[in-house]
């Protein structure tokens, strides 16, 4: 039996998608390998996280209680798991790469010596166990199939929206285990002072987006008109995100979120590699851009070489706008 | 303030990076090299806490030689010194040796207050080297910050964290991952760059000046290897160009959207 544990991040009990995204590929796998699925996260309080779990594809459920898990410190989660996993030796530890998940990866892959990947956009498994993860380097132009055969567990980050979790279906069961941690004399050398946050969209299930890039300067709100119009919701470009007009959240590419959706708009992008990585999986890609040797249109199947504050009066009103 | 160590890349460009269908790797030899993005913003926030709460700021990488002109130019942006890690045993590293390599180096400098770390890399891009320095030398760590406040012997940071940001606090000495794209990394200074491409030593270690041995840097040390590369087809696009006045462009895009929408 090859035993692979998830982590299953949540935030005041409420759970990541890429969480169960994860044990959506893993109940693939499973359907022709002898796969055992346990998902494990931090907290306070179960609350409904291991029910919520289960329903979604997870068959066994670690829940590691500790009053220091309602904030996120490195070290004391990673304490908090080590003796878990040593005791137990599971074979793959999958985590989503998430801010959190990419900073808990590392250092607890260090912390058990073994080997890591991240960003993982394929998942494989063979009948030894071995874990093939896929990770896109060089701005996503290559991917490099990383494999770990000198230690266990074999941990990996794996992108969000990339793989589909399962329906839910309250009919399933699995076993519940709640530990209480106890930490001897660590306490967390870290402290989380105040916490700004805001409800942000997952694009990367979108069915429609609008991209704003560099090109549209301050003025995004002829853009903005134009996505409401359509019922599309908005993404931005690196340069936009690195400029502080919208949160990382919502930033497309290899270095943000990949789309899924059927219509992606882009508006003033010169399509760097980075960023087309993002919009790779989307159906029907337009881009206007002013440039008409623009990168971008390499990657469009509709191309408007266009001022797009000159069209998009036409177009925002031709929708029904002002 | 104590020193400010900062662990610094050189990456190629990754535009210059081809796929050789036929032995399936990587060809790098063609590419132009530059210090990862990332860590170049980290460079640049050092300076701008070094001028704020003084401090030396002290460059720290792994690699081959090739990498000193690439300090030098770290160097003459503001760094105080830079040292090298360099020793034919460290190549084909993955993130747990070059982490361990790091860790050593910088033990071995002993006196610092700071380590910073840009978020990730543009090569392979797996940004797991802060976390595991921080483990190596059991330190606290916050990752993916934005800016640093320092009170005492204590750092407040701005991380990023889902939908928006948390303000930590954490001891100095600490390990820092800094955003990219955080900042403008200044120019380096002409006559500094000057003095520092005449005058200047780096320092080198190798692996006996660190105490290591090969089977823990390097390839030997390292858990991972790639199977396979795998160059990634670009879906086919249609590239249609839609063409006409200003007003045509948007009818014609507006019939285009419709029907893709309905």
């Amino acid at each position: 039996m090859i035993d692979a544990w998830v982590y299953i991040e949540h935030d005041s009990g409420e759970i990541e998608d890429v969480s169960l995204e994860i044990v959506g590929r893993l109940n693939e796998i499973k359907a022709s390998l002898p796969l055992r699925i346990t998902g494990f996260s931090f907290g306070r309080d179960p609350g409904e996280i291991p029910r919520k779990a289960i329903s979604q594809g997870v068959e066994h459920f670690i829940f590691l209680r500790n009053d220091l898990f309602s904030f996120y410190d490195t070290q004391s989660y990673v304490n908090g798991i080590e003796g878990i996993v040593r005791e137990r030796r599971p074979d793959i530890i999958l985590l989503g790469a998430t801010y959190q998940g990419r900073d808990l990866a590392g250092r607890l892959a260090a912390r058990l010596k073994t080997g890591l990947a991240a960003n993982a956009i394929t998942l494989n498994i063979d009948e030894k166990g071995l874990l093939y993860t896929g990770v896109p380097g060089y701005g996503g132009r290559f991917i490099a199939e990383i494999v770990n055969m000198k230690a266990r567990p074999q941990i990996s980050t794996v992108r969000q929206g990339i793989f589909r979790k399962l329906p839910q279906d309250n009919s399933r069961s699995g076993e519940v285990e709640n530990i209480e941690v106890k930490f001897g004399d660590f306490s967390p050398r870290l402290r989380v002072v105040e916490r700004v946050r805001k409800d942000v969209k997952d694009i990367t299930k979108s069915e429609r987006v609008v991209i704003i890039g560099n090109g549209a300067g301050n003025n995004l709100k002829p853009i903005e008109d134009f996505a409401r119009l359509i019922g599309a919701d908005i993404g931005v470009t690196r340069p936009v995100a690195d400029r502080g007009l919208a949160p990382r959240d919502i930033q497309v590419g290899s270095t943000g979120v990949s789309l899924n959706s059927k219509l992606v708009i882009i508006f003033g992008s010169s399509g760097s590699n980075h960023f087309v990585s993002g919009i790779e999986r989307c159906k029907n890609v337009i881009s206007i851009d002013v440039d008409r040797n623009s990168n971008i249109f390499n990657y469009s199947d509709y191309c408007v070489v266009a001022d797009m504050f000159t069209i998009l009066p036409y177009l925002n009103r031709r929708f029904g706008g002002q | 303030m104590k020193n400010i160590i900062v662990c610094v890349k050189v990456v190629p460009k990754t535009e210059d990076v081809s796929f050789d269908p036929v032995t399936k790797t990587l060809d790098r030899s063609k590419a132009e090299n530059q210090i990862n993005e990332a860590d170049k913003n980290a460079i640049e926030y050092a300076l701008v806490l070094k001028e704020k709460y003084g401090g030396n700021v002290i460059l720290l990488s792994m690699g081959p030689m090739f990498f000193e002109p690439f300090l030098k130019i770290g160097i003459a942006m503001g760094a105080d010194d830079a040292i090298l890690l360099s020793d034919r045993a460290f190549a084909g590293a993955d993130s747990y040796p070059t982490a361990l390599t790091l860790a050593s180096a910088i033990k071995k400098i002993g006196d610092f207050d700071l380590i910073l770390c840009g978020e990730e890399s543009s090569d392979a891009g797996l940004g797991q080297v802060p976390s595991q320095v921080a483990e190596f030398l059991d330190l606290p760590q916050a990752l993916f910050v934005s800016s640093v406040e320092i009170e005492g012997n204590k750092i407040k940071a701005r991380r990023s964290v889902k939908g928006g940001y948390e303000i930590v606090e954490l001891p100095l000495p600490s390990v820092i991952s800094i955003e990219l794209g955080i900042n403008q990394p200044r120019f380096p200074d002409f006559k500094r760059k000057r003095w520092a491409d005449k005058e200047f030593k780096i320092k080198v270690w190798n692996m006996k000046d660190l105490g290591l041995n090969e089977n823990i840097v390097g390839l030997r040390g390292s858990y991972t290897f790639v199977n396979r590369f795998i160059e990634t087809e670009p879906p086919k696009r249609l590239r249609r160009y839609i063409e006409g006045s200003p007003e045509e462009q948007a009818e014609k895009l507006y019939e285009v959207i419709k029907e893709i929408i309905e």
